[in-house]
């Protein structure tokens, strides 16, 4: 085989294009060998390891729980979309929303729901351990693509479009509960209430590998605020046993004015390092399909969007025999969840808990038995009569 | 999701007379939900640790 040793081939003088063999040659890149896309290069297909995309609903499409809630000045979770929850300890009043988008970069980029929160009383001087963060939970199962603790751990890189009236510099963790260890990576919004476009990376340690299970794996966290127990350290960009007071290190204070909000979308996860020439474009799913994986955190048997906690009729159950007697009838999830879910049922009538509505306008005890990852059987008290039937709602939640 | 401090009562719950491996948790805010006795489930690790501050589970009544 001959040899050809130049630096740069180009086309002949007038021409754009250059051909590499003919038709049914094989071209062969020996092993070991990279082929790289300098930065801007157009029609480079992306290597992606992952199918689908890492975050489920990092799009912030769905919300299955409902679009906007108060958070209270008190210890309390908000998930104003699916997967995603704002946390709020003891650190002023909040209103969590799924913001529709109109206009703007993200917008542009084609997301039009975002993960919003804005201040309404607000907290300038936190107490040591109030925390203020947004967060993400994966599963340790589904984190095996960076191959962490092993010695082909690769880096990942983080993209997000976010916006807020403040500006500055804040991290986002990323955090391995497995191990209980973190790392950080900063990044720093240039104009107020413009949506921006970050790209970050995290190395990844070659020790410490995780769990191949359905706890908790990596954790993301983009701290908005904290008292000094979680914001008087240091940002850690290398790996470190997780320190509390390097978790919010650097943040953004939303908590100081009711002036401020803070709102995300787009959240993706790529294997490899990349810059924001270079990142692969966000992987849209079908709403559909986006909703499917939402579920295997939780479900309900209402509509999409109903006010199941207002009385919402989505689910009978029906007395056909005769005598004084529990009900019990086997369900399936549309499907199957992390983990055993927990079961509410609320009132076809009214909406409130633990209780079923039958058709003589009565009230009856409900719950759950033999609960499991694929389904359950309800557990009704005697309906009070032959041919009586009951209705309300239920949902299963087994989030991490 | 609950929380340990949000916790106001847990019973367990029967079928058949039987304990199901489930249990009737009242919220302080009044909610009832069924919470199955799976480790995986973070509501039940939630009441291993509302058991371990001294709390008892009722028998069904």
């Amino acid at each position: 085989m001959s040899t050809i040793e130049v630096n740069k081939i180009t086309p002949v003088s007038g021409g754009t294009a250059i051909q590499v063999g003919e038709s049914g040659d094989t071209i062969t890149v020996p092993s070991g060998a990279t082929i790289t896309n300098s930065g801007t290069a157009n029609n480079f297909t992306n290597y992606r390891p992952n199918a689908k995309p890492f975050f489920i609903n990092g799009s912030m499409a769905v919300a299955q729980r409902g679009t906007s809630f108060s958070q209270p000045d008190t210890n309390n979770d908000a998930y104003p979309v699916d997967r995603f929850s704002f946390q709020t300890g003891s650190i002023g009043v909040y209103t969590s929303t799924q913001e529709a988008l109109t206009s703007g970069d993200a917008f542009n980029a084609g997301f039009k729901m975002a993960a919003r929160i804005d201040c309404t009383t607000a907290q300038a001087s936190p107490a040591a351990g109030d925390y203020f963060w947004f967060q993400y939970k994966s599963e340790a199962q589904d984190c095996l693509a960076w191959k962490k603790g092993t010695t082909s751990a690769t880096v990942m890189t983080l993209s997000f479009w976010v916006k807020s009236n403040k500006t500055g510099t804040a991290q986002v963790n990323l955090r391995d509960d497995d191990n209980d260890r973190m790392v950080c990576a900063l990044y720093t919004i240039s104009s107020g209430d413009t949506w921006e476009k970050k790209v970050v990376t995290f190395p990844m340690e070659t020790s410490y590998p995780m769990n191949n299970d359905n706890g908790t794996g990596f954790r993301f966290e983009w701290p908005l605020g904290g008292g000094s127990t979680y914001s008087s350290g240091t940002a850690p960009t290398a790996w470190e046993a997780r320190i509390d007071a390097d978790v919010a290190a650097n943040n953004l204070a939303i908590n100081d004015s009711t002036s401020n909000d803070w709102a995300i979308t787009g959240i993706q996860a790529e294997v490899g390092t990349y810059t924001s020439a270079t990142i692969p474009p966000f992987q849209h799913e079908s709403f559909g399909d986006n909703l499917l994986r939402c579920q295997r955190y939780l479900e309900f048997s209402s509509d999409y969007g109903a006010t199941y906690t207002s009385g919402v009729n989505s689910c009978v159950i029906m007395d056909m025999t005769s005598g004084s007697h529990p009900l019990y009838f086997p369900i399936s999830y549309n499907t199957y969840k992390r983990a055993a879910p927990t079961m509410t049922f609320y009132n076809g009538n009214d909406g409130a808990t633990g209780t079923w509505r039958t058709n003589a306008a009565t009230d009856v005890s409900i719950s759950g038995t033999s609960i499991s990852s694929q389904g359950f059987t309800t557990n009704s008290s005697d309906l009070g009569g032959d041919g009586r039937s009951s209705n309300g709602t239920w949902k299963a939640e087994s989030e991490l | 999701m609950i929380d340990i401090n949000n916790i106001t009562n847990v019973k367990k719950n029967k079928a058949s007379g039987v304990f199901d491996n489930t249990y009737q948790v009242t919220l302080s805010n009044s909610e009832i939900i069924t919470v199955p006795k799976n480790e995986d489930n973070i509501d039940y690790q939630e009441i291993l640790k509302w058991v371990a501050d001294g709390n008892t589970i009722q028998e069904d009544d």
